[in-house]
């Protein structure tokens, strides 16, 4: 119950930032739309299809930024802080308010947005200009798919979020390049190292012969996916979710620095 | 209510606190009193959790403050010295935040408000700073928490709405509760914060009730410079000289001006030991 009127509150405070998100994100459809279709129905083109091209660059890069200031004022402000660590809740349903919302709120809202405001483009390209009805279909497989995408890849930025203390989204994109980077070098390492034989400089094949069945090749290919998988859709965004977690309950008021 | 055990606290390599001790039993004004950079938020933000103590014990309302356990925040209402409002209306801030107190009185609230004269429909980021300060007081107070800790209320208040802040607050004290004040306006608190504790050099220099301090000591205002020996302190004020002498056995109480005690017990703590033997919570530590 508690965590409702937290939920609540924290919808209410996020309220005006997320209608001019919506709007914003409506009005871009609408004269992307509207131009595309004067263009198409003037020059004799085909229909380009717009919404399947802005969907992903808004679920991605609008959600990841969105993600990555929902902690800024209340964990990282002197202004905000402090009423926030006194709001009557415990650390996990203040945590979780947020987490929710950036998470899974962000995404639904935007498919509904998405496929609201194409109706209504549609129809007015449809009434004015003549052109095809096709809007942006919220059902189909490829969005949702996109969805559980971001679902895991948005638990990094809400870690970064919660972690650092200031640039949050660019820190984060950097601390990822980072340990791509470094993880790359080191299994390029270990290559080098077991497949010494078979090289020669630093990367540069010898002439050998490959004995090994394609068969057991595949094999271990598909044991190696099996991992990446389970480490992807299972592993990740717990562990990112948990250390986020750990990191509100930690916070302090030495932390605000803004 | 509050107990603060061998608390270590500072900021970077600067030690704040090194053995810092402070027992508060529910029921009081407390005024908290110390110069600037003394500690006074410092340590109330230890009280409330917002700061963790690098060594020592801290116990609020019976909880561990460092877990901001959700059952002692909801017991606690903390009006820093400077803050922020949301971008929304008094009744709506009102609407989302009492279902997380669950003493809150709407009628009391209602009450304050008024006699704050404050518009619950105006928003709050259209207040002025004491008007938000009054909003605030209005809904820590009616939200019958038992702590109220209030670091410098009187600034940003005009000249009526400080005897008005010392009514109100006097009127919405029960036995049950505590107020801790932080102030450096100490003229703003009189009459209203009873006992007083003093901290100074990272320590609390001072912890007595004034009728304890009055019993013992003397305040007068006197034209000429007192005997240095027999003073247990003085200063130089407009129109004469401030004195503390010890209390003797045909001396009348006198009121004991805050300010003056304050410089006093700063200058020399150690002059006021006597009240450790009679202070409830120990007189000077």
């Amino acid at each position: 119950m508690r965590f409702l009127h937290v939920l609540n509150k924290e919808l209410h405070d996020s309220r005006k930032g997320f209608i001019i998100y919506g709007v914003t994100i409506f009005l871009v459809m609408f004269v992307v739309e509207v131009i595309a279709a004067i263009v198409s129905r003037f020059t004799g083109s085909g229909h380009i299809e717009i919404y399947e091209g802005l969907f992903p660059g808004f679920l991605f890069l609008g959600g990841f930024i969105t993600t990555s200031v929902m902690f800024s004022d209340d964990m990282f402000s002197k202004r905000g802080q402090h009423a926030w660590m006194m709001l009557p809740a415990s650390s996990l349903e203040k945590f979780l308010s947020k987490a929710l919302l950036s998470a899974f709120a962000y995404p639904i809202a935007l498919v509904l947005v998405f496929a609201g405001a194409s109706a209504f483009t549609e129809l007015f390209t449809l009434i004015t200009v003549g052109d095809h009805f096709v809007m942006f279909n919220p059902l189909q497989a490829e969005t949702w798919k996109m969805v559980l995408h971001f679902l895991v890849i948005q638990s990094v930025f809400l870690l970064g979020a919660t972690y650092f203390r200031s640039v949050h989204f660019i820190k984060t994109v950097l601390a990822v390049g980072l340990i791509v980077t470094v993880a790359g070098l080191f299994a390029a390492l270990i290559a080098r190292i077991a497949f010494a034989p078979y090289l020669q400089g630093f990367f540069s094949p010898k002439a050998f012969h490959l004995s090994a069945d394609i068969n057991d090749l595949m094999k271990t290919t598909q044991g190696l996916s099996i991992v990446v998988d389970i480490v992807y859709w299972a592993l990740l965004a717990p562990f990112c979710w948990f250390t986020a977690y750990l990191r509100v309950k930690e916070v302090q008021a030495t932390d605000a620095i803004q | 209510m509050i107990r603060m055990h061998d608390i270590a606290f500072g900021y970077g390599k600067r030690n704040l606190f090194t053995k810092l001790n402070l027992n508060i039993p529910e029921g009081n004004i407390y005024g908290l009193l110390g110069m600037n950079g003394a500690g006074k938020t410092t340590l109330l933000k230890l009280v409330s959790g917002q700061l963790f103590p690098q060594r020592g014990i801290g116990s609020t309302l019976g909880f561990n403050p460092v877990k901001r356990n959700a059952d002692m925040l909801s017991q606690i209402f903390y009006l820093p010295e400077e803050f922020p409002l949301p971008p929304m209306r008094g009744d709506e801030y009102v609407s989302l935040l009492k279902p997380l107190y669950p003493l809150f009185d709407q009628g009391a609230f209602e009450r304050y408000r008024d006699a704050f004269d404050i518009d619950p429909k105006q928003k709050l980021a259209e207040l002025s700073l004491g008007q938000k300060k009054k909003f605030l007081l209005a809904f820590g107070l009616a939200s019958n928490t038992p702590l109220v800790i209030l670091d410098e209320p009187t600034n940003g208040l005009d000249i009526p709405s400080k005897s008005q802040f010392r009514r109100i607050v006097a009127s919405a004290m029960t036995d049950k509760r505590t107020f801790i004040i932080s102030t450096h306006q100490v003229r703003d608190m009189e009459n209203l914060i009873d006992p007083i504790i003093i901290l100074h050099d990272g320590q609390v220099v001072f912890h007595s009730d004034l009728a304890n301090v009055a019993s013992q000591y003397s305040f007068k205002l006197e034209r000429n410079e007192h005997d240095s020996r027999t003073a247990v302190f003085q200063e130089k004020v407009p129109g004469g000289y401030m004195i503390v002498t010890k209390r003797q056995k045909d001396d009348e109480e006198t009121n004991v001006d805050l300010e003056t005690l304050f410089n006093a017990v700063v200058s020399a703590p150690s002059a006021f030991s006597a009240l450790a033997q009679n202070s409830i919570e120990g007189g000077v530590k």
